[in-house]
Parts: structure tokens; sequence; C-alpha cells
């Protein structure tokens, strides 16, 4: 009987950790393999181990090292849009008011968008002859003349951003919403009638109460943004000249349009490096697990 | 008290004007991408902008729905997100089950294995999955796609899982147990009934998960007949020209199901989302 009830927790268990032992488990050891062979699916008969050449030619790269610089640019912006953005929205709807259900159920509707749905739309506003959004600034006098917003090395990486970062903000918006609800009102009154104004009260009680949820949403936002490749794949493809690209859609576009299986896999294995590295800082910062050790 | 009224009134203007912001940066995008898909191609294609369709129609929707395959990468898209949200669905409950109720050695490794998981970026899973589907005969086929997009969503949907069952008092089940019900029986008699809206928050997360992913089709899927919506429209953006008003009519369709579903159970899925980042 007692041997049965320790069986129990293991057998509710047992399909989540079957499929991710297999599904997932399996493919990252195979990611670990092809990493170190010469894999081309162009040149299957001619599959040979590689040792570190993949390595090798992902530090040779001439792209990679702007392409680790936008992909930097790009986590760091669009992490800043989504975060003070996301904030605002969640600081203006702390108080109910008449229809804010309603007004949830759109604000947060990008949350629910496709990056396919979300790169078309944006490709379409950027779009350099029948966009509105050159449009719009032709007409405040803001721009000279049109702008290739796409197509130009300067400003493609920023669509992307611009992007992305509209498709978060509700994101943020859900998560410190409901952070700041669940700030004890009495904290505040004591704050208030210890004299602190507005901005004290912010700043020394509502700060701390919510930064547990701030900490573990940014460290798990930063490495989704990370992994996002699907709205560059559809708004620039990387381009132009790889302008555009980041570490995970490049990896994507390795792997998918030149078919180097084995370079596009080496690629991964120094993303899961960094994975771990990043983990133990994100356990460290949020001392997760400790509450349910 | 006459100052104290008019910090109060700007305040108010203030929050006014910010929720306007935000509803006229959400609406924006989605508004154009209407309006788009009602206008002709003439309309479309004119350096005179129109912020207002001049001769709306539905002729972009008749074309997308008759003269493309459109209804097989629908249907491809339904089969997909709905079996991918019960498998899903039925992993989640016995996950989040034995996670909330039972206490055994591992069980925080498999916590933070659930937090690392959802971390991984799917394309470090394309490349090999590619390969062993197609080594056991399951290249090009919806099943590649529903099996990479559970495994894509069971963690998170575990752990929010778990956070549902956490809400329901185990005295719960204890009473039905007295009264002779089998484990089995309370679960699903007792429990599960009581967790309608976790568990359809969690189909409903899956749904939209295997509803929106585009890159997975895009690797997987090579055949016209076995594409999803986002895989079958994207393969019109990188032609030459964009038919712009088909495309975005496309895209509003394919955008009516998730988004329907997204506003119906928006709070319980906040609620789901919410409950593992917050402890309040």
């Amino acid at each position: 009987m007692n041997k049965k009830k320790k069986l129990e927790p293991h057998i509710f268990m047992t399909p989540s950790y079957l499929i991710l032992l297999v599904f997932l488990g399996y493919p990252l050891l195979n990611c670990i393999r092809l990493a170190f062979s010469n894999y081309k699916i162009t040149q299957l008969n001619n599959v040979t181990f590689a040792g570190f050449d993949n390595f090798l030619k992902i530090f040779q790269d001439k792209e990679i090292a702007m392409i680790s610089l936008n992909t930097f640019k790009f986590v760091i912006f669009t992490l800043a849009l989504q975060l003070v953005l996301g904030f605002i929205l969640a600081m203006a709807l702390k108080r109910p008011f008449r229809g804010r259900g309603i007004y949830q159920g759109i604000v947060f509707l990008p949350w629910a968008f496709s990056g396919f749905i979300v790169g078309l739309t944006f490709q379409w506003l950027f779009n350099a002859e029948y966009g509105p959004i050159n449009d719009i600034l032709l007409k405040f006098g803001l721009i000279s003349e049109k702008i290739s917003f796409l197509g130009s090395p300067k400003y493609a990486l920023w669509t992307v951003i611009i992007a992305l970062a509209w498709q978060g903000i509700p994101f943020f918006g859900i998560m410190i919403l409901a952070a700041l609800q669940s700030v004890d009102a009495g904290l505040v009154e004591a704050a208030v009638i210890d004299g602190a104004n507005a901005f004290q009260r912010f700043w020394h009680v509502t700060i701390p109460c919510i930064k547990p949820t701030l900490i573990v949403t940014i460290m798990l936002r930063t490495i989704w943004i990370f992994n996002n490749a699907d709205i560059i794949y559809i708004m620039t493809n990387g381009g132009p000249a790889n302008t555009s690209h980041t570490l995970a859609s490049y990896m994507f576009t390795k792997a998918y349009s030149t078919l180097d299986f084995g370079y596009a896999s080496a690629l991964g294995v120094l993303f899961m490096v960094g994975m771990i590295i990043y983990v133990c800082a994100f356990v460290k910062v949020t001392k997760y697990n400790q509450e349910d050790a | 008290m006459s100052k104290y009224k008019t910090k109060r009134r700007l305040l108010l203007i203030g929050r006014i004007l910010i929720l306007a912001f935000f509803l006229f940066i959400v609406c924006l995008p989605i508004y154009w991408m209407l309006i788009t898909s009602l206008k002709t191609t003439a309309d479309i294609n004119t350096l005179d902008i129109q912020y207002w369709p001049a001769n709306p129609t539905f002729q972009n929707y008749e074309n997308v729905l008759q003269q493309s395959n459109f209804i097989y990468y629908l249907k491809n898209s339904v089969v997909v997100s709905v079996v991918t949200g019960i498998i899903v669905l039925f992993v989640a409950i016995t996950g989040g089950y034995g996670l909330s109720r039972y206490k055994y050695r591992g069980k925080g490794v498999t916590m933070l294995g659930f937090l690392v998981t959802q971390m991984i970026p799917m394309t470090l899973i394309l490349v090999p999955m590619f390969l062993i589907f197609h080594s056991v005969n399951l290249g090009d086929t919806l099943t590649s796609l529903i099996i990479l997009y559970v495994v894509i969503n069971v963690p998170f949907c575990v752990i929010t899982m778990q956070g549902f069952f956490a809400n329901i008092p185990i005295a719960v089940e204890e009473a039905a147990s007295i009264d002779g019900c089998s484990k089995f029986q309370v679960i699903t008699k007792i429990v599960l009934p009581i967790m309608l809206p976790g568990i359809i928050a969690v189909f409903v997360f899956a749904f939209i998960g295997a509803w929106n992913d585009l890159l997975g089709g895009v690797m997987f899927i090579n055949s016209e007949l076995n594409k999803t919506l986002p895989v079958g429209l994207s393969s019109y953006v990188g032609q030459f020209s964009i038919n712009w008003g088909e495309m975005c009519a496309g895209g509003m369709l394919a955008l009516i199901p998730s988004a329907l579903l997204f506003v119906m159970v928006q709070k319980y899925i906040v609620e789901g989302m919410t409950s593992g980042a917050v402890k309040g």
C-alpha cells in the first residue's frame, strides 16, 4: 500500500516526462551530434565527422560579429519598449473603470496574434510606396521623401524591433497589472499616513512589492525575444545583406535556406551553452526553487 | 480644496489620454489590415493613400476562399491545433496534478526542468526533429507538426495547470474519498469539473500556440495540401509582388478564430499566466 502511494506521483508525471525525453531530449542530443558532423542535406552521401570545423566556421564567419551586435540591439530595445510601455499600460489599468473588461480584451489582443500576421501587417505599414507610415511622416513634414524602411540597412532592424515590441506590450501589461493588484493596500495606506507623497509611495512601496514578478518576467521575456525568428523571417528575411538578422533568425536561415545542418546545429550548441549560463544566473537572481524546496 | 480638485482632474485626463493612446496603437495596424482587405487593387496601389476604402468590396475575400488552397490550409490548421490542444490538455492535467498534490524527491528539479524547457528556442530542435521525422517516414505530415507543438506547449501548460490544481483545497478530495470514491473518480467527477475554466484556458493556450506557429511548418511541410494557414499564406509573401488585398483578407480570416478564443477566455488565460509568476 505504502509502495503504491510512493509510485503515484510518478505515474502522473510519466506522460510529461516521456514526451519531453523522447521529443525534446533526444533531438537535443542529435543536435550536439550534428554540430560535430559535416551534414549538408545537399550532400547526404558525404556525411563525415567534422570535429570542431563547424564551430571554427562560425568564428570565421564575417557576418557573425554584426549579427551578434544586431541580436544585442534587438533584445535590449525590444525589451525596453515592451517593459516601459507595458508598465504605463498596467498603471493606467490598475484602478477599475466602466468598460475596463472590454478595453483589456482589445488591448491585450496582440498577444494572441501570430508572428506571421504581425510581421505581415508591419511590413505593409512600413511599405516604401503605399504604406501609411511613409505617407503620414511625409504629410507632417518629418521626412522629405519616402523611405524604404525594410530595404535599408539603417532601418530594417528597427522595423522588426517595433513590430515585436507591439506584439509583446500586452504580455508585460498583463504580468505587471497582476503584480500591481497583488500589492497590499494596507501598506500603501500606512505610507499615506506616514506622509509619503505619490512618488515616494510608488518608489518605496509599489516597486519593492512587484520586484520579484518584474524580474521573472523580464528574464523570461529576454530569452523569448532572443529566440524570436518568425517576425524577422516574414518582414525582412534578414535582409538587406544580413543587416536585420539576429542569431536565432540566422540559424533558421542557415538550416532552411542553405541546408547546412552541421553549421546550424553548431550555432545551436553555442545557444545551449549560453542558455545554461543564463539559467544559472536566473536561478540565482530569482531564487527560483527556494520556495518550492 | 480646489487645488486638490484640479490635480485630480489632471490625473484623470492623463489617464484617459494614456488609455486612448494604447487603444490607438493596438488598433491602427489591425485597422490598416482590415481596410486593405476591403479595397480594390487599384485603390491599394495608389500614391493617394486612402484611409477609408473608396470602393469597399469583398472581392479579396472571395478570391482567397475560391481561388486559393485557403480551405485546405484552414482545415489543416484546425486539425493540428485541436489535436495539439487535446494532447497537451491530457499531459497537463496528469502532470499538473502530480506536481501540485505530491511531494516527492526530484520535484524541484522537475519544476526547474519545465522552466528551462520553456527557454529553449524552437529553431534549435527544428533541425534534429526534421531529420528524425524523415527517418521514421513522418516527414511532411501533420503528425510531425502536432508532435512539435505538443512538445513546445507542454512545459508551460503543465506549470499553469499545476497552479490551477493548487487553488483547489485538498479537503475536497479527501471528503470524496471518505465517501468511497476511487482516485480516478475523485479526479474525473469532483476535481476536473471545478477546474473547467483552467482546463479551457490551457486548451486555448495550446490551440493558439499551434495555430500561430510559422517556422515549424515552413521547415517540416512541403506539399501544398499539408500546409497550415501561416505556412500557406507566407509562401505568397516572398514572391515578386504581393497581392496585399488578398494577403490581408487571408490574414484577417486566419486571425478570427484565435482572436475570438482569446477574447472569450482571456480572463482565465491571464489568471493562468500570472499565477505562476505572481505570488500574491
